[in-house]
């Protein structure tokens, strides 16, 4: 099964990166074939490229709700998001319209797609390095990320 | 009127808001497009070396990374006293003119298409590429991804990584391509050109015979007679890679033509209380507050913009589009803010072309692709046309190269001016005392500022894309009329 890890985001600017640095964390723990790391700092349609003619896909980005506190770890897939598909601009491709539109025209789609989501403090502030209580929250997320490749 | 006081330094949630204030009679009083500032870029880059600076600066934004990482590569150049090999110059060119062609399809079919296929009045949730695709077939749908997908094959090939190349040095770039590359890049290159005169065709189908588009385009609510500036080659044709700065008058006359390193000496930026993003204008006009015309400094940096900036095109195919163009418009230059989606369709087509100019140079295979720099780096300059406007990235270091101060000038930036003009002038025609305020008309509004295609990530060096973006109205008295959000 040809599975793809995918840490999304921004690395310079602050805890947007960790997407970045869990997928970097987990590709040291690994040696495996059938799976490929990679990282994107790509936005929207681009998202549809990096997935199409995998299996499976886990991807890791940072994410801001309303009632979350930092360094929390979600653990969602597709459908969890309810996304307005309204857009005003190319940067809001997101990942539920690209697969919709992967779906459509018919591109060989992953079967199944796991987002592990952590809470972010910071994503306003230029730094490479996230904030003590998201970097702390990595090793943990790290350890998710391998469970769900064993399972 | 109630008077509401905006206090500049109540942080915004990151992004954009337009608020619209009524009066008693229902009609606009005001208009605001407050953009969020996130400081610290320029304290981010104090004490690197300069040569990590395209890397660095490609990581502003996810979607136009090449315009930053070419902007600083040429800014490095400058900075290093070196010129490129005419081998890494065409790669250069080739790369970018690769990117131009995997961005402006992304545009058009994802921004403008939807908004003139499935029409302003249609619902948000089918005002999108899955509603466009649904209308016109999977065929187009299908060329659309394909052709981003190629052409991201070319950047990766000539640039080391997708989106994100490992490319430019003062002086040449990393690496060249083989024969076998090459011959690949030129099938993707004509496949390319075959897709620009679709997409141009779609666009006539679908907007310019149609008459009710057609006189948005052409109506005055949509209008504003501003300069326009844009790269130009030695003989004043477009160039997005490099040239002069090109600015000419609501008339069409020329203006002013200046070289990268003297920007200073012509733009200028004006401050106001309510948002934290500055806009430009041209120093030697003045600031005249936010109105066109030619007593006023306000300008515009669009594929529109470039394309009345310029004489022409220097490919074949672009050019007799530009021709067509303009004859349509009623001659040169067009202030038509939607005709921008035009333009932008025959700059897609130019790009193509110029893909497979330089793919066909004997040249471009040649491993001769970098001077060493020799001299000691003080200031560069590097300006390059990203797809939504001129680029200007500046650097000061100190002798071993390491930056002390560094400043950009983005696509979007030039714009702000005359975007916050277009939505203000829509939001005014359009809301009219005991209209009722739809969703269609929210959309007519958004319709003004999306052929700018905004990119607020770069304009305030920040977020990774993200735009989202916030229209509240209010009435007289204050009170939430309506609210429409996107993204957020």
């Amino acid at each position: 099964m040809k599975t793809l890890v995918l840490g999304t985001g921004n690395p310079i600017v602050s805890d947007d990166g960790v997407g970045i640095r869990v997928a970097h964390e987990v590709g040291k723990k690994l040696n495996d074939p059938q799976i490929t790391i990679s990282e994107t700092s790509a936005a929207g349609l681009s998202l549809l490229d990096s997935i199409v003619g995998c299996d499976r896909v886990i991807i890791i980005d940072a994410i801001q709700t309303k009632e979350g506190h930092a360094g929390q770890i979600y653990r969602m897939k597709p459908e969890d998001f309810s996304f307005a598909k309204h857009l005003s601009s190319p940067h809001q491709i997101n990942l539920v319209t690209a697969l919709e539109l992967g779906k459509m025209l018919d591109l060989a789609m992953p079967q199944k797609i796991t987002i592990f989501a952590v809470e972010a403090e910071d994503i306003t502030t230029f730094s490479e390095k996230c904030t003590p209580t998201v970097e702390q929250a990595i090793p943990e997320v790290v350890q998710m990320v391998l469970q769900e490749l064993d399972g | 009127m109630k008077k509401i006081t905006i206090d500049p330094i109540t942080r915004l949630e990151g992004h954009g808001k337009i608020t619209i204030f009524l009066k008693d009679d229902g009609s606009v009083a005001n208009v605001y497009f407050q953009v969020p500032e996130l400081r610290g870029f320029e304290k981010f880059s104090e004490g690197r070396p300069a040569e990590d600076m395209p890397q660095i600066t490609q990581r502003i934004c996810g979607v136009c990374p090449e315009a930053h990482h070419m902007a600083s590569t040429k800014a490095l150049d400058a900075l290093f006293h070196v010129e490129p090999t005419s081998t890494a110059r065409k790669l250069r060119e080739l790369l970018y003119s690769a990117f131009f062609v995997t961005d402006h399809t992304t545009h058009f079919y994802i921004l403008a298409a939807p908004d003139f296929i499935m029409g302003p009045d249609a619902p948000p949730a089918e005002r999108n590429i899955l509603g466009v695709i649904a209308k016109v077939g999977l065929e187009l749908g299908g060329a659309v991804i394909k052709t981003r997908h190629d052409n991201h094959w070319v950047i990766q090939t000539i640039g080391g990584r997708p989106i994100h190349p490992c490319f430019g040095l003062p002086g040449g770039v990393s690496k060249a391509i083989n024969e076998e590359e090459r011959a690949k890049i030129e099938e993707i290159a004509k496949s390319s050109v075959e897709f620009g005169k679709l997409s141009l065709k779609v666009f006539d189908d679908v907007v310019l015979k149609n008459k009710e588009y057609l006189d948005m385009v052409l109506s005055d609510t949509f209008t504003h007679r501003t300069y326009s500036m844009g790269l130009v080659d030695e003989n004043n044709k477009v160039n997005f890679y490099d040239g002069k700065v090109r600015v000419v008058d609501p008339d069409g006359k020329e203006f002013v033509k200046y070289a990268p390193r003297d920007y200073v000496e012509h733009l200028a930026e004006h401050v106001e209380p309510w948002t934290y993003l500055k806009f430009p204008y041209l120093k030697k006009v003045g600031w005249k507050g936010f109105v066109d015309g030619k007593d006023s400094g306000v300008y515009r940096a669009t594929p529109l913009s470039r394309l009345n900036a310029a004489d022409g095109m220097t490919t074949p195919l672009a050019q007799e589009e530009y021709e067509k163009m303009y004859s349509t418009l009623g001659g040169k230059p067009a202030h038509y803010t939607l005709a921008t989606h035009w333009a932008r369709l025959v700059e897609l087509l130019y790009a193509a072309e110029r893909m497979v100019e330089l793919v066909q140079d004997p040249e471009i295979t040649s491993t001769d692709i970098r001077n060493i720099p020799t001299a000691t780096p003080d200031e560069g300059v590097g300006i390059v046309e990203a797809p939504r406007g001129t680029l200007t990235h500046h650097y000061i270091t100190d002798e071993r190269g390491i930056i002390k101060k560094c400043n950009l000038i983005v696509g979007t930036t030039n714009n702000y001016a005359a975007f916050y003009m277009s939505v203000k002038k829509a939001a005014e025609d359009l809301i009219k005392p005991g209209k009722e305020i739809t969703e269609g008309l929210l959309n007519r509004i958004e319709m003004a500022w999306r052929p700018y295609d905004l990119c607020l990530a770069c304009a305030t060096h920040s977020l990774p894309g993200q735009m989202p973006l916030e229209v509240t109205i209010y009435d007289a008295q204050g009170n939430e009329l309506k609210k429409l959000s996107q993204g957020i």
